[in-house]
């Protein structure tokens, strides 16, 4: 018998590291112990002003989805502490060292039931305000201001009805009330309880604002409401959050916050009746060129034509999803093409977003102006939209689609059209 | 490899010898060369064969998660397009999960589950091969639309509408659609035969609960693919009459709600991940017990956390789903029920630390990984705690956040095990050991760089970094050094290190088969029954079935409890050479195994000429179901073991002398 375990002993000292690579093994184990750490320390410091900080919060729904999550976090990072102590302590503790074969436990109940019944009492305990933090968040009556969303690839539309009182989004207008369709930039007024009524023209989008709340899927042939209440004046960035296809990257939002008066004066000036260019101008042969290149789709209110007559676009006959951003007060909003690109130059963009929350409104109010329009972005993407921002618009491929393309086409524009439209386009404010 | 040998003449059979074969060709019975890969039924070649392709598949996903991690290493990167980014991404989640860690897991259950239960085969070995062979024609299959109009590009959850021809034009999505149901049918099949293994064919003495842990959280995975691989068939074939048959059923105009596909999905996605971990979890509690010298702390309840939690996968579905629109009511319930998940996967991590406090902890590679796992897979599942709460998962959900959370549970947990069974069970399938020395370099690369590439992801999905998009902006990213640029540029940086610590492994393979060393039979002083035989294994693994009466059983046949009452005194009495020499002179007379058959790979092929027929031609699915049908026919008619009109005569090598006869 001796002779066997002398043989055994010879196999594991022949293939089983004894001490040197074990105290090796243990010297790693603590240098990555100590990686570990200074890993944590750094990852500790991240992006300041990440525009959508989940972690940041800014809006009431935001704030009471952070107040339920951190000491959650507390709690799950102490458990990890926790484990990866013992794990270590166990791993240096109880090391080869030559010891014989030790004691064959198969386990201890005692133990066992201790470490279910831990875990278990604290899942309670986190239960029990997520319940609560479910039910609340999902309450959506009592809007003080309801906004219908509509995403579509690759961008976000919203409709301010006109409600039963004459108000739209808690706001009475001082002229005539009608439905208010933009895109891009939701503008809320600060303090309401904002609930939007959401859904999709084409496949499932998602909302996010993360300052402002969790998301909320936007899916065609649903309507889901979801809300908002931002506390402050100011711009909060957001994202489509469900995978939509070809530009899913390219489908930004914002909300932009006002304080009552500033909104009051926004709704008003989005219902100020259409005017048309001064004739003889830059801008007056740009709205000829609108009507002729864009507005079979990109509807402008109150444009009429040589005629006399109402332009109304009739995006359903050329796009899949049936609809083109309405471009009436384009330049009251500073991002476009589905909040991809600024309609501002970097200053300006800067100026306003970094603008703090008393005067933000009056900056955000004066919209982009012929100083601080971005042109760059906003040429490029009129003399070939497909290649700034990837669509489905190549006329050979639309087959699948009823010859419709999914986003804006290429339009073969001279470099002319281009200079009037941006010249028009600057004055639909 | 034993030949199987052409029998000697019976003067009054016994059983009955078939006089001739049953189609075109004579029946394959090599031993030696392709044919004897390519014909086999036998379960070792066949779990070899699933891991070598597994493994390049593993490669392919790497590779294209390298590409995507080069496109997102700087803000508006220019590597990828959108739309082949979103084709990257397709394809790299659905290589990893259906072509990699599910056939892997399936290559050491076909390996190991008959040895660890003592047991000469699966129950239906021809089946077992046809299930290999769709696992790799499906995969090749899927594969082939890089090249035919472009692979899949609705993201590996494919939701509806998305799906449909005028968002996705190309045939990608069919290719993905079909080829999934072919590689399932290899997953549906491999899970009857061995549910019917293990409840039917485990060696006398062995009851449920002397069964191996590993063989035990396969059998639960099996029921789970049993009752999960039907409902994902029914998705797919929902989504193939969408697109190719004008279906409306994801059609938002003709009525039908996008959330049916999320549900079927998800009612198969989430037992899914349970499947993809199970394996793993059961490789890690063969392993630790070995490494540390004492047996698994609570084998029972680590055999009922696994039910539990098979059984508790199914009532959580919804947490994929928790901003998709559905009701307050049904997120507070898969909310909590999906808390309630945590505790059974808890109490494995507890019994695995308490296995190895107060052990004698012996840090192989093998050991080493199983170690990594306890670690990074705690890791993964905290954060998954912390998506369990709904309201916080609205935040994060959809964010590279869940990226970090899956890869962590995934790469930290099922891959980790896995490169711990590769590192365990090597020496006992090829007959030489890898080397500790590349295999410690393998291991702490592997670590540091998926710490690297996935720690900072949390970090930045909290901070609002979508996820699925081809591009990330500065505009989104923040300030200061530590923004989100930055850690995207880190987790780049940790993708190629992962990479070269996988490559490392491949260099390991390649040293250690050069060497001419052979490894011991039993180099871990293991505890379990699939080390009572030689390295490899012979082909009929056993030569006498070993009648059990322990749990760990190979250990109680080489240590003796010497001491008395409550004292323990473990004295080796045995080593594994002189078991098996013992079993040699006993050696069964009469061992029974089936012979190689064509007829699995020939049906396997059917289903590609069927799926390309969808694709291009509808004349060739009736041309392919024809091939199926032969096949099947061919098949049934077949006799389990060749007649000896398919021998050529061979020289008959020493050992025992086999006589064939029907068996299953």
């Amino acid at each position: 018998m001796n002779r066997l375990v002398k043989q055994h002993q010879k196999v594991s000292i022949d293939l089983m590291p004894t001490e040197p690579t074990t105290s090796r093994s243990t010297r790693s184990r603590l240098c990555n112990a100590a990686i570990g750490l200074g890993a944590a320390t750094v990852l500790a410091s991240c992006a300041s002003d990440a525009p959508q900080d989940t972690w940041a919060p800014e809006g009431k729904y935001a704030q009471d989805i952070h107040n339920l999550q951190w000491p959650i976090f507390m709690i799950a990072g102490i458990v990890g502490l926790i484990v990866f102590g013992v794990i270590t302590f166990v791993v240096v503790k109880f090391r080869d060292r030559g010891q014989p074969i030790p004691e064959q436990g198969h386990g201890n109940a005692l133990i066992e039931y201790v470490f279910i019944a831990i875990p278990a009492l604290l899942l309670a305990g986190i239960a029990v305000p997520t319940v609560a933090g479910v039910i609340s968040l999902n309450d959506t009556d009592d809007a003080d201001c309801v906004v219908n969303v509509t995403g579509q690839q690759w961008w976000w539309e919203y409709d301010y009805p006109v409600e039963a009182d004459g108000t739209i989004c808690g706001a009475q207008p001082t002229g005539e009330a009608a439905p208010i369709i933009t895109s891009g930039q939701m503008v809320i007024p600060v303090d309401a309880k904002v609930v939007i009524r959401g859904t999709s023209r084409d496949v499932i989008h998602s909302f996010w604002v993360p300052k402002l709340n969790g998301k909320r899927d936007m899916v065609p042939g649903r309507v889901h409401t979801w809300n908002f209440q931002a506390e402050q004046p100011g711009i909060y960035a957001g994202q489509c959050a469900e995978f939509c296809g070809l530009s899913h990257a390219n489908m930004r939002m914002e909300i932009v916050a006002l304080d009552k008066g500033d909104f009051q004066a926004w709704i008003d000036n989005q219902l100020e009746p259409y005017q048309s260019p001064e004739a003889g101008t830059l801008a007056a042969k740009g709205e000829e060129t609108f009507i002729s290149q864009c507005s079979r789709c990109h509807q402008v209110d109150g444009l009429t034509d040589a005629d006399g007559e109402l332009v109304v676009s009739a995006p359903e006959q050329f796009v899949w999803s049936g609809a083109a951003p309405n471009l009436t007060n384009l330049m009251t909003r500073n991002t476009f093409a589905g909040a991809s690109w600024d309609l501002l130059t970097e200053d300006a963009r800067e100026a306003v977003w970094e603008a703090s929350a008393d005067e933000f409104g009056a900056l955000y109010l004066e919209g982009v102006t012929k100083g601080t329009l971005n042109e760059i972005d906003l040429k490029e993407w009129l003399r070939d939209a497909p290649s700034k921002k990837p669509m489905y618009t190549d006329p050979e491929n639309l087959e699948d689609t009823d010859g419709k393309t999914r986003g804006m086409p290429y339009l073969a524009l001279s470099e002319d059209q281009i200079d009037e439209l941006v010249a028009y386009l600057i004055e639909r404010k | 490899m034993a030949l199987i040998e052409k029998p000697a003449p019976i003067a009054v059979p016994d059983v009955a010898t078939p006089s001739s074969s049953y189609g075109v060709f004579r029946r394959p019975v090599e031993s030696t060369g392709w044919k004897s890969w390519l014909f086999t039924i036998d379960h070792k070649k066949l779990g070899i064969m699933y891991g070598a392709v597994a493994l390049f598949f593993f490669l392919v996903g790497g590779f294209e998660a390298l590409l995507i991690r080069l496109q997102l290493a700087g803000p508006d990167g220019t590597i990828l397009d959108a739309d082949k980014y979103n084709q990257m991404f397709t394809m790299h989640a659905t290589t990893m999960v259906f072509l990699f860690v599910m056939p892997m897991a399936a290559a050491f259950a076909n390996y190991f589950v008959p040895l660890q239960i003592g047991a000469r085969d699966v129950a239906f070995p021809r089946i077992n091969a046809f299930g290999f062979w769709c696992f790799l024609f499906g995969g090749i299959f899927l594969n082939t639309s890089w090249i035919l109009g472009g692979a899949a590009d609705g993201g590996w959850f494919m939701y509806a509408p998305n799906s449909s021809v005028p968002f996705s034009p190309t045939s990608g999505i069919d290719f993905w659609g079909l080829g999934l149901q072919i590689t399932g049918i290899a997953s549906l099949t491999g899970a009857i035969n061995l549910i019917v293994t293990v409840i039917n064919m485990r060696a006398p003495g062995m009851s449920l609960m002397k069964m191996p842990i590993f063989t035990w959280m396969i059998l639960v995975v099996q029921f789970l693919l049993l009752f999960a691989i039907p409902v994902i068939t029914v998705a797919l074939f929902l989504l193939m009459f969408q697109r190719n048959f004008d279906a409306t059923f994801f059609t938002v105009e003709a009525g039908a709600d996008p959330l049916l596909w999320q549900h079927l999905f998800w009612i198969f996605g989430h037992p899914e991940v349970y499947i993809l971990i199970l394996p793993s979890f059961g490789i890690v509690s063969e392993v630790l017990p070995v490494f540390s010298r004492k047996p698994l702390f609570g084998y029972p309840l680590v055999v009922f956390s696994g039910a539990a939690i098979g059984f508790v996968g199914w009532g959580v579905w919804a947490h994929h789903m928790f901003a998709s629109g559905l009701g307050p009511i049904s997120v507070a319930v898969f909310s909590v029920a999906t808390m309630a998940i945590a505790i059974p996967t808890g109490v494995k991590i507890v019994n695995w630390t308490m296995t190895l406090w107060g052990g004698k902890l012996i840090f192989t590679t093998s050991m080493l990984f199983a170690i990594g796992l306890i670690v990074q897979f705690t890791i993964g599942g905290l954060s998954g705690v912390t998506h369990a709460v709904a309201p916080s998962d609205t935040q994060q959900t959809d964010t590279y956040y869940i990226v970090a959370h899956f890869h962590y549970v995934l790469f930290g947990g099922a891959i980790l095990g896995i490169f711990a069974g590769l590192y365990y069970w090597w020496p006992k399938v090829f007959g030489k050991l890898l080397d500790e020395k590349w295999g410690k370099w393998n291991f702490w690369t592997m670590i540091v760089g998926m710490n690297l590439t996935f720690g900072p992801m949390h970090v930045v999905g909290l901070q609002g970094q979508p996820r699925r998009m081809y591009v990330h902006t500065a505009a989104r990213n923040g300030e200061g050094f530590f923004n989100i640029t930055f850690w995207n540029l880190v987790s780049s940086i940790g993708a190629f290190i992962l990479g070269i610590g996988v490559l490392l492994f491949f260099i390991n393979v390649v040293i250690s088969s050069r060497r001419s060393e052979k490894a011991p039979l039993d180099p871990w002083d293991a505890r379990s029954l699939e080390w009572l035989t030689t390295s490899p294994p012979k082909e009929h693994n056993f030569d006498v079935i070993p009648t059990v009466g322990h749990l760990d059983e190979f250990f109680h046949l080489k240590y003796e409890d010497r001491g008395e009452g409550d004292h323990h005194d473990f004295q080796q009495v045995a080593t594994a050479e002189e078991l098996i020499a013992e079993q040699e002179a006993n050696a069964d007379e009469h061992i029974h195994l089936p012979s190689p058959s064509y007829w699995p790979i020939v049906l396997a092929f059917a289903l590609p000429v069927m799926a390309y027929g969808v694709i291009y031609n509808l004349l060739l699915v009736p041309a392919g179901a024809a091939i199926a049908l032969a096949s099947m026919f061919g098949w049934s008619l077949e006799p389990h073991t060749a007649s000896p009109a398919d021998y050529d005569p061979p020289a008959p090598e020493g050992g025992a002398e086999l006589e064939v006869s029907t068996n299953g």
